[in-house]
């Protein structure tokens, strides 16, 4: 057993940030009182004690990345219409496909092969090809690492997610950015470790579940923001009726109580960090608005991004707040691309119908703004250290879904993702899949790899990252996975 | 090699010796330096108990059943001594020659075995070396050689002697241990901390401060055991240990996965659990109607919802809709590996789950009892099932009887009619040579007569010039129940359309008895003037490019769909198909015995716009999947008809007697199934099931690789009770699960009583004996007072497996009892307090804070049971009225709809096993606190319910406050502070900070 459950009494670590009075910002909505904060402040122990089961955390060796970003597209974006460039399907476009065994479609329903919808070219001084339906991120290719050899187990949207967001297929284990904050901890204690900014649009298809801690620590579970307006989280502001004066006496009153309770009980640590939780609570009411308020960025950073083009629904903000939640230490920011299933027009990469048609519109949501979002971090000289992951849950299938339609079908057994930033190869690819792109070609690459290469990037040995649950000592990355040494730097 | 070429060798090792060494010198050209290797050990061996469980342990793995590394197999005799590919590794008498010595021992270069994981350790080396020294003794009985583990959870429950000294055997158990480290026992803690501390521990909810004075004020020395016992009986006892059961059972009321879908009718099992625990159902009892209690005699409501443990985990309702076969068999092999981990982790304490893929890495559990045990449950699936009341269910039983009743009269008469036929045929020459394939039942309309499968005409539905005419407006004909289980099928029906314009209606319909369920033939539904396969909900209907219906009004079309075993779905008409077969989303379904009927004309009931408006002439189902040459002989053959008269004339007197006497008690049967009032039924999310084929392993897990068929069975690793059920491969599922359930609550099976006592004693203390209440094998903890867990479960199967008489024992301790003040010297030695040198104070759990919120607010309403109150949700974050202000074990348990308040204080995610909960602090938890609107509310709640219990007298006020929240009267400052900041803003804010503060969410 490697940890204990009650980690609020498992407060040895040495690396929390330290106090510091000018932290102390409070926002209208109310804070803690002078007299419960001279308190606190003098209480050495209660600050040795109450250390956060959050706070930062050593790495197993030093990391190339501090912090990581990662837009999830969900639905499956095609790897054959946007990276993965197939001379054979454009000569092959029409025939029957064969040889290929079970079909792996989700619907059973293979039509003839289909080429690209989109034409293909070269870009930036690595030459990569790239289709037409990306611009903005086909500038970005000397600065990523595509990996072209990607493998997940299942060919349904959310068993697969869930294997792209926490290594299983199934419900209820914790998800990556969990494992990081489990892992890592955080540097800034008043922002949340792990943060997922759903798109405007809504929820993707398991809601919450595709950020759960699983049974890790419910303090390790990412905190979704509210992305469509109103507060980035539920009860972060003080209440309407209550006057700011007022609730900070209410403060006072309640630090009282909880001074005299811990007192009482010297030894108990987790009542010192009960105080300590209260000031940190108070302390995130100005930091989070502080971090997800866009107003104060300049011009020409919103125009990067295209803030107030209506063309990417609002997803823009959520690639520009991302920046700034990482700029002020959040451990793991993921920046979903996609809503639920089912409705219609569709509002995900799910392509069953006509995958230009639906590219098409998502592309739009999701090219200029990632694109923006890799470019900002590398004018800041944020990707030094910062890990920039683009993924989905798997590509389309090389043959058209239905006779004669111009949709294709989920495809789990070949497809594209790409990295970007600290400890990561630039303008370089990765692995291949054959030569219509339904299989891995070379070097494959599964989901357990992939996350063995992510928290390898962030001095994490994914065979050490364990956690006991219910008889074994579970890692992300399961039983399996190879750090893939070809992406590094 | 020169202690192995001595000349006192025989020649039959001196040939085996030369192969070695040619082996080895064909290895590397160089003898290995035995010397290196750890000297054999002295000990006698036992080849049980010393030898195969480090080759189970460090080598099958790649030398096993699974893969057979360098052609070598080490978990049987024959091929150990055999060897591998490059001869042998074992020379008996002569492990310093034995390769298998030199490849543990790392003689050879660049090949130290096994490759990955731990080295064996030089005791371990040796003692494989004097196995072999002393003659490489192997029993010959069988492969597996039956051992008992030495495990300490494997073993029988030990009698156990209670430590002298103390009366309270529990007492004198942890005294004895803390003597050991120079501890002892706390004081027992004062009278208002013990009632606070028992009314969370076994309600939830606090005492109220009547219930405190009460307490208090009671002079009778058998104060405490009257407290306990009354809170015993609350039915919020129930609720409150009812969920701690709900978090093992990892109990969700949606469906998790893609869309999360809702399931509204799981509540049943959350009703039976808190029900058992508030009746003291004996837990052997529990236990068995969880596993089969659907199938245990006699069949109770609470059996029926029992089961439910084993589907109300999360379920991929895409993922086994979908069209790739491997998928979706893996999908299935997900669910089954869910279901055995919740049976093995919850009843036994053991992650049978691990061994899915290949024998348990950590405990005796060989790969074939994983699938063993999948085989018992094989039959089990997800899905809602009906329900009904104990004494439904007596009345079930007549109603059995009748049907069965109806069935063979109706049977009688359909072969005498069937005779008639017979011989009635033999005079119409003009009926087709050919003649189609014989139907399971038909029906041909014929002068108001409807041979061979009677039913009723309703809604003005006739027989009228030799068809069945149907005017549409609810005129239809319903056949009796079908006395067999049809599954594959063909519907068939030679049917004429009054007119082309009209849509919805069916010409056969086959549908289950309580209507949800049909497949039929429909015309012109959704696609005007075509013909569809029907469906409950189209879940196995599809579109199809099918030509439009052309005949003229009145002329007979025929119409046939074929439902085949591999579940793909043909139409024809007129004896050619008019679409290519397809497989629709949802299995093929089994018409049950006695539970599904006919349908002519009517699509299904209830159907909006379900009628056909023409005529039937003749109508057939047959209970096997008609081939195209079958279906095409068929519309050759078909549409002809006999008069019944003539039928009739051609049976005897006797025969016709015969036949109107089985009609007539058809009829009385009839009659007296109506009169039998049908109560309610409801349906419940507690699993379906199906006869499953039999049950091969799949060797790594992989369900392509099949391999030997297992028969059903438990765990081999518990010695005294028999794991092979002696059933046959093919056994009916219900037989398989009721052996489990005896197997499992058989006396001798020493893990279920140790694993529940040790939940019990978690629960009461915030950690158990063992510290990993799901695992008691390897890799879990070892028990902190082995005698003592042994000594609670040997007492707990001799109450009858009372889980209130095991409260009390607890309960009624010095040890429970005692202060949770802290004791410096004590935490030096013992930090985790495993030892109990106090009680441990304890944060309440999520569902804990809002309960007591609400009760000390007096908005709680404590309605008990029912349908679950939709909580916070992403939608409607503050739901607020009445409703929900239900304890919140009555909120919807879903996978994706979390309330962050719950969230904040470690609810856990439904879907996840959860034996322990977690206990975090965070800002989170602090702002959820602060501003949550439900707690400003409660706040409000409390401030104006105490002041007008205090009769707006503020320093009443406080008091009352303070006994209401925190069980006790604040102090002079306290109350002064209070007091303050009530006249300076309002009394909300001391309410408010009441609600906040550590004391209110912790216990002493």
């Amino acid at each position: 057993m490697s940890n204990s459950d009650d980690l609020s009494t498992d407060l040895n670590s040495n690396d929390s940030a330290p106090f510091s009075r000018r932290h102390f910002l409070w926002n209208s909505g109310g804070g803690l009182g002078a007299i419960a904060l001279a308190w606190m402040l003098d209480q050495d122990k209660a600050r040795a004690m109450a250390a956060g089961p959050t706070s930062e955390r050593k790495p197993h060796f030093p990391a190339k990345a501090k912090r990581v970003v990662q837009i999830f597209c969900a639905g499956g974006v095609s790897h054959l219409d946007a990276f993965d460039y197939k001379p054979e399907l454009e000569r092959m476009h029409g025939k029957s496909m064969e040889g290929k065994g079970e079909n792996l479609g989700f619907f059973g329903q293979p039509g003839k092969l289909m080429k690209s919808v989109y034409d293909f070219k070269q870009h930036g001084k690595s030459g990569a090809w790239m289709s037409s339906l990306l611009p903005h991120l086909a500038e970005t290719v000397d600065d990523v690492c595509f990996i072209k050899s990607m493998f997940a187990k299942s060919n349904n949207h959310t068993p697969a997610a869930f294997q792209m967001n926490s290594g299983f297929t199934l419900n209820g284990f914790p998800s990556m950015g969990a494992w990081l904050s489990y892992g890592l901890g955080t540097v800034n204690e008043n922002l949340p470790a792990f943060v997922v900014l759903p798109d405007p649009r809504g929820l993707p298809a398991g809601g919450s579940i595709n950020w759960t801690s699983g049974f890790l620590p419910a303090n390790h579970q990412g905190v979704a923001f509210r992305t469509q307006g109103g507060d980035p989280i539920p009860d972060l502001r003080t209440p309407g009726g209550v006057l700011p004066a007022a609730r900070e006496a209410d403060m006072q009153l309640l630090a009282s109580m909880n001074t005299q309770f811990a007192n009482a009980n010297p030894d108990d640590g987790a009542f010192a960090a009960r105080l300590h939780s209260y000031e940190l609570a108070a302390r995130m009411q100005a930091s989070i608005p502080e971090a997800t308020d866009l107003d104060s960025e300049p011009e020409n950073i919103k125009k990067l991004y295209g803030i107030d083009e209506p063309a990417n629904k609002g997803f823009s903000r959520n690639c520009l707040m991302a920046r700034r939640l990482l700029e002020r230490g959040v451990r793991f920011v993921q920046i979903l691309n996609g809503g639920i299933f089912g409705a219609t027009p569709r509002i995900n990469w799910d392509g069953h119908e006509n995958v230009k048609e639906n590219h098409d519109a998502q592309a739009a949501t999701m090219d200029k703004p990632v694109a923006a979002l890799i470019q900002d971090l590398k004018q800041r000289g944020m990707l030094e250290d910062t890990l920039f992951i683009w993924s989905t849950e798997f590509g389309r299938s090389p043959a058209t879904q239905g006779v004669g339609a111009p949709g294709r079908d989920h495809h789990p057994t070949a497809f594209t993702c790409f990295l970007a930033g600290a400890g990561v190869k630039k303008g370089f690819s990765y692995g291949t899949s054959d030569e219509i792109g339904y299989f891995v070609g070379e070097n494959k690459v599964t989901i357990p790899d992939f996350h063995a290469t992510i928290l390898h990037l962030l001095g994490l040995d994914h065979k050490k990252l364990t956690f006991y649950h219910n008889g074994i000592d579970r890692r992300l990355t399961n039983v399996e996975g190879e750090v893939v040494k070809g992406v590094l730097s | 090699m020169s202690q192995g070429l001595t000349p006192t060798l025989s020649v039959l090792t001196l040939a085996i010796s030369a192969a070695l060494l040619r082996l080895l010198q064909a290895a590397d050209g160089v003898a290995p330096d035995v010397s290196k290797l750890p000297p054999a050990s002295t000990v006698v061996i036992d080849f049980a108990r010393d030898v195969q469980p480090l080759l189970n342990k460090h080598c099958v793995d790649c030398h096993g059943t699974e893969k057979q590394k360098g052609g070598l197999r080490l978990d049987n005799k024959a091929s150990a001594f055999q060897g591998g590919d490059e001869g042998r590794v074992i020379v008996p008498d002569r492990s310093a020659e034995s390769r298998l010595i030199h490849l543990i021992g790392g003689l050879e270069p660049d090949t130290l075995m096994p490759p990955k994981g731990e080295p064996l350790t030089g005791g371990q080396i040796g003692l494989l070396r004097a196995w072999i020294d002393q003659g490489a003794h192997w029993p010959d009985d069988g492969k597996v050689v039956k051992l008992r583990s030495k495990h300490w959870s494997l073993q029988p429950l030990q009698p156990v002697e209670v430590p002298a000294g103390t009366p309270n055997a529990i007492d004198a158990f942890i005294t004895a241990r803390l003597q050991k480290e120079g501890l002892a026992l706390s004081a027992e803690a004062d009278r208002a901390t013990l009632i606070r501390r028992l009314s969370f521990d076994l309600t939830g909810l606090p005492p109220s401060p009547e219930e405190v004075d009460a307490f208090l004020n009671d002079a009778s020395p058998k104060a405490y055991e009257a407290l306990v016992d009354r809170l015993l009986a609350s039915p919020h006892y129930g609720e409150r240990w009812g969920r701690h059961w709900l978090d093992v059972a990892r109990y969700t009321e949606s469906q998790g996965f893609e869309y999360d879908k809702i399931r509204p009718n799981a509540w049943h099992y959350r009703d039976y659990v808190i029900k058992s625990f508030n009746e003291d159902k004996p837990y052997d009892q529990f236990m068995k109607e969880q596993v089969a209690g659907d199938v245990l005699e006699p069949v109770t409501r609470d059996g029926m919802i029992a089961p439910s443990l084993l589907v109300c985990g999360p379920w991929d309702e895409a993922g086994n809709a979908q069209a790739n076969v491997t998928q979706k068999m893996i999908t299935r092999e997900d669910e089954l590996e869910d279901l055995l981990g919740v049976v093995g982790q919850t009843f036994l304490g053991l992650t049978i789950n691990c061994a899915r893929c290949h024998a348990h890495k950590f405990d005796p559990i060989p790969h074939e009892d994983y699938y063993r045990l999948k085989s018992v449950f094989e039959g089990v699936k997800h899905g809602e099932r009906s329900i009904v009341s104990d004494d439904e269910l007596k009345t079930q039983a007549t109603r059995k009887k009748l049907q069965e009743q109806i069935i063979a009269a109706n049977t009688r008469i359909s072969d005498l009619d069937d005779l008639g036929i017979r011989l009635a045929k033999d005079r119409h020459k003009e009926l087709p040579k050919e003649v189609g394939a014989a139907p399971y039942a038909s029906w041909q309309f014929d002068g108001g007569v409807v041979s061979l499968m009677p039913g009723k005409f309703e809604g003005g539905a006739a027989s009228e010039g030799g068809r069945l005419k149907l005017q549409g407006n609810g005129a239809y004909f319903q056949s009796d129940p079908l006395p067999k289980d049809i599954r594959e099928k063909t519907l068939e029906a030679w049917v004429s359309l009054a007119t082309l314009e009209q849509g919805g209606g069916a010409a056969i319909s086959i549908e289950s008895q309580d209507g949800g369920v049909f497949d039929a033939i429909v015309y012109g539904e959704r696609q005007p003037k075509k013909w569809v396969a029907g469906s409950n909900g189209f879940v196995r209907t599809q579109d199809l490019d099918v030509p439009v219906e052309t005949s003229s009004p009145d002329s007979l079309v025929h119409m046939a769909i074929v439902y085949r075993s591999d579940n793909s779905i043909a139409l024809y008409r007129n004896g050619e198909p008019i679409a290519k077969p397809y497989m629709p989303g949802s299995p093929l379904q089994t018409y049950a015995a006695g539970n599904a009927h006919i349908l002519l004309g009517l699509r299904h009931h209830g159907a909006g716009n379900g009628y056909l408006t023409g005529g039937i002439q003749r109508a057939a189902l047959y209970d096997r999947a008609l081939s195209d040459a079958e279906v095409a002989a068929s519309f050759r053959a078909g549409g002809f008809s006999i008069p019944q008269a003539e039928i009739l004339a051609c049976l005897t007197v006797e025969q016709l007697a015969a036949r109107e006497s089985s009609l007539a008690e058809v009829q009385q049967a009839r009659a007296a199934l109506e009169a039998i009032k049908k109560a309610d039924s409801q349906v419940s999310y507690a699993g379906v099931r199906i006869q499953p084929n039999p049950t091969k392993r799949l060797v790594r897990g992989d369900v392509h690789s099949e391999a030997e068929v297992v028969t059903p069975g438990a765990l081999s690793a518990v010695m005294d009770v028999e794991s092979d059920f002696g059933l046959p491969a093919d056994a009916p599922e219900a037989q398989r699960r009721l052996k489990f359930a005896d197997w499992l609550a058989d006396g001798k099976n020493p893990l279920p009583a140790r694993v529940m006592v040790n939940r019990i004693w978690h629960l009461h203390f915030g950690q158990g004996i063992v510290t990993t209440p799901n695992d008691f094998g390897g890799s879990g903890m070892r028990p902190t007072h082995p005698e003592l867990l042994d000594w609670l479960s040997a007492k707990f199967i001799e109450s009858g497996w009372s889980v209130k008489s095991l409260h009390r024992l607890i309960l009624n301790s010095a040890t429970y009892r005692q202060s949770s003040a802290f004791n410096k010297l004590a935490a030096t030695k013992d930090a985790d307090n495993q030892l109990l040198w106090r009680y441990s104070p304890r944060r309440l759990e999520a569902e804990a804070v809002r309960d007591a919120m609400l009760a000390v607010s007096g908005e709680i309403n404590l309605q008990m049971g029912g349908p679950s109150f939709q909580g916070s949700s992403y939608a409607n974050p503050d739901p607020n009225g009445p409703e929900f202000n239900r304890r919140t074990v009555y909120r919807m348990n879903v996978n994706s709809g979390k309330d962050p308040l719950l969230d904040a204080f470690d609810c856990p995610d439904p879907s996840v096993k959860t034996p322990r909960r977690g206990i975090t602090t965070t800002p989170l938890q602090a702002l959820e606190l602060m501003n949550n609107a439900f707690v400003q509310r409660q706040a409000k709640g409390l401030a104006t319910r105490t002041m007008q219990a205090a009769g707006n007298d503020l320093p009443a006020a406080v008091r009352t406050v303070y006994r209401m929240a925190v069980g006790r009267e604040p102090t002079a400052e306290e109350a002064r502070l209070a007091e303050a900041a009530a006249r300076e803003r309002d009394f909300t804010s001391v309410c408010w900070a009441l609600l906040n503060s550590t004391e209110f969410v912790y216990v002493k």
